[in-house]
């Protein structure tokens, strides 16, 4: 038996495990560079939802999941068989299509359910706060709201699903050929990803509304991105970053009095800003402290190489003016820096690279993953 | 007669006839973002424009005392809102190893929940301004709320629009379909592309008024889908998107004065999307009847 919660915290809880699967289905998308199918399928489930409450008349019945996730798919098999046509631009079709049935959902609403709560605001702020008061019994644990039992399914199925394709995910995102000459079905497994991606959208809806989807699939994805290189982190990090900013959301929403929503949104958006802006590694402030933008780094320590392979002072500045296209005065500039900042050593007329200059080119190639510099 | 006495009024008048100028440009603009394969930027500038509609409104509230709705004060919030995001997304994509797509969705979390987070926060603030302030309709678009005033608001800026176009047509048509040979010719690519965004985001923000942030982009991109299908030229491609967005938007607006409760930007979107579809099927030399058709003479042969 659980302890008796209050209000508030399950608000909190459902908001922290919706925007956590959100993050993981999101994380996997945005690798794929299907970021804005979220977008299209925080729309699309829209008509699908509003006809199964017409049908079953009941905004618990299971149908409503099933049917909005179906129309969620129905969106992106019209999308890929619209691009199939070639008749139209891939993102235009995607465009055209969750826009539309989006507007036949809303219409639909308008015309249907003018007196349930289902009004036009809730499909864009949807309506957290409620959610905690729909309980059922769970064995073990007492009353528990019921859109947590969903979420917590779903990133449960979210989570056993990484788990188990873990390796097929790795090699279809970075390597979509090999996968396929593996022997892997790539269409398959992305389909059954976009069903859970699909089901979770519409599971978010009535606790997130459509920003919040949108925003919480994409931006969290998106911080960890700048944050790691590696794909077992990228999740972590996806999973936690999300979990953050719904926490953020929610004190951000409970100080200003509105729907979490909008707030938990903005914070997804602000700590990537953040991260961006201030993060540890690439950022715009860790540029700005080291020295010079990182374009004008690659110059120099393409001058030292440069530099490093000449004989002379002579052959070395007019090797500058051919490379990096610039008059001989700017190319005695640069090589002005060089000595300056003792990247290269110049005796006599004599030009060689000096051990800082070596450790300089090491360092700018070690950015690029992959490169020879890795390896030694 | 309910028809005729709506066709006769003042207000359907007004709302018809903004309704028409609105598809108008935004389908002439959008073909520009179809073509460059930009049509997902429309949705994006179209929903980060709330932020700046809401602060607009927020501002000029503090300042003068009273809810202005009018489109004087909120549309410049709406210009330089949209055109924050647009850069920013960019910033973003050449900074970073992220995807085109990522930064727009990004800029959908910091932009649409931003200001879907002072618009409500407004609305419950200052219940009295803000409840009333049909900051709301901006969201699906309320075309009956069209004044005289926003009328002329949309004439003027349209029209500039339309007319920057003209004079600038050969040079939008050159970056837009081959921006090296552009660039190869000593052709700032980088101003043009700013003026062509900017642009788009004046067909966008006057658009939000009868479609509303979220379904915008169709109103931006449907017509100018549909327009491709029946012809290959640039030229004769902008005006028949212009005319198609122009009687969609009109109809659309019409009907929903009609119905009276039927939010307007849902049924222009809808009407659009059936264009778009039957143009698919039907247009000649390329639809997808004229493929049936030639496949099987080519089987048959």
């Amino acid at each position: 038996m659980l302890p008796e919660l209050s209000i508030q915290t399950w608000t909190l809880i459902i908001a922290m495990v919706t925007a956590v699967t959100c993050g993981l289905c999101g994380s996997l998308l945005l690798l794929n560079r299907q970021a804005m199918v979220s977008e299209g399928l925080s729309h699309a489930v829209l008509p699908g939802l509003v006809i199964a409450f017409l049908l079953f008349r009941s905004f618990s019945s299971p149908w409503l999941l099933l049917f909005a996730a179906g129309s969620g798919l129905l969106m992106v098999l019209a999308t890929e068989l619209l691009s199939k046509t070639r008749l139209v631009d891939s993102d235009a079709g995607l465009g055209i299509v969750f826009a539309g049935m989006f507007s036949f959902g809303v219409l639909l609403v308008s015309m249907e359910l003018r007196n349930v709560h289902f009004h036009a605001d809730c499909i864009i702020d949807g309506n957290l706060s409620l959610t905690p008061l729909d309980r059922m019994e769970v064995p073990g644990l007492g009353p528990v709201p019921k859109s947590f039992v969903t979420m917590s399914g779903l990133l449960l199925a979210a989570l056993t699903f990484i788990l188990v394709c873990y390796k097929e995910l790795k090699v279809m995102i970075f390597d979509p050929m090999h996968s396929l000459r593996l022997g892997l079905r790539p269409r398959l497994i992305s389909y059954l990803w976009l069903s859970l991606v699909s089901l979770t959208a519409v599971a978010a809806f009535d606790a997130a509304g459509s920003i919040l989807i949108v925003a919480l699939m994409i931006a969290p994805p998106a911080t960890a991105f700048l944050l790691t290189q590696r794909f077992d982190w990228f999740l972590y990090l996806s999973a936690g970053v999300s979990g953050v900013c719904s926490l953020l959301g929610y004190f951000m929403a409970s100080r200003m009095e509105i729907s979490p929503t909008g707030p938990t949104a903005s914070a997804a958006g602000l700590v990537f800003l953040v991260v961006l802006v201030a993060g540890p590694k690439r950022s715009v402030l860790a540029e700005w402290l080291g020295r010079g933008s990182r374009r004008d780094r690659m110059r120099l320590s393409l001058a030292a190489e440069i530099a490093g392979s000449v004989a002379t002072r002579g052959d070395a500045e007019r090797a500058f003016e051919r490379t990096f296209r610039i008059s001989d005065g700017a190319a005695n500039r640069l090589m002005e820096q060089l000595l300056e900042r003792q990247l290269v050593t110049c005796t006599g007329g004599d030009i060689d690279m000096t051990e800082a200059g070596r450790n300089e080119v090491r360092g700018q190639l070690k950015d690029f993953p992959g490169s020879a510099a890795n390896s030694t | 007669m309910a028809f005729l006495e709506l066709a006769n009024d003042y207000t359907v008048q007004v709302v018809v006839l903004g309704s028409a100028g609105i598809g108008g440009v935004s389908g002439a603009l959008g073909c520009f973002a179809y073509l460059r394969r930009q049509s997902l930027m429309g949705d994006v500038v179209s929903h980060s424009s709330l932020l700046g509609i809401v602060l607009a409104f927020w501002l000029a509230f503090l300042i003068t005392g009273e809810s202005s709705r009018s489109l004087w004060v909120l549309m410049p919030g709406a210009l330089l809102a949209g055109l924050a995001s647009l850069l920013l997304s960019r910033f973003i994509t050449r900074r970073t190893a992220l995807k085109e797509d990522a930064g727009l969705g990004v800029m959908l979390a910091i932009f649409f929940g931003s200001g879907m987070m002072f618009l409500r926060y407004l609305q419950r603030s200052q219940p009295r301004v803000g409840g009333q302030s049909g900051l709301d309709q901006y969201l699906f678009g309320m075309a009956a709320a069209m004044t005289k005033a926003d009328l002329w608001m949309i004439g003027v800026l349209g029209g500039l629009a339309l007319f920057a176009m003209t004079l600038t047509w050969f040079r939008l048509k050159l970056i837009t379909f081959d921006p090296q040979y552009a660039a190869g010719l000593g052709l700032r690519l980088g101003l043009y592309e700013v003026v062509l965004l900017s642009l788009l985001v004046i067909g966008i923000v006057i658009g939000l008024q009868i479609a509303g942030v979220v379904l915008m982009v169709s109103l931006l991109i449907a017509p100018a889908s549909a327009a491709r299908q029946w012809t290959s030229s640039l030229g004769s491609m902008v005006m028949l998107a212009a005319v198609i967005g122009a009687v969609t938007a009109a109809s659309g607006a019409f009907i929903s004065a009609l119905v009276g409760s039927l939010p307007t930007g849902p049924v222009i979107v809808l009407l659009v999307t059936l264009v778009f579809l039957v143009s698919l099927i039907a247009a000649p030399g390329r639809g997808l009847i004229f493929r049936y058709r030639e496949r099987r003479r080519v089987r048959v042969a």
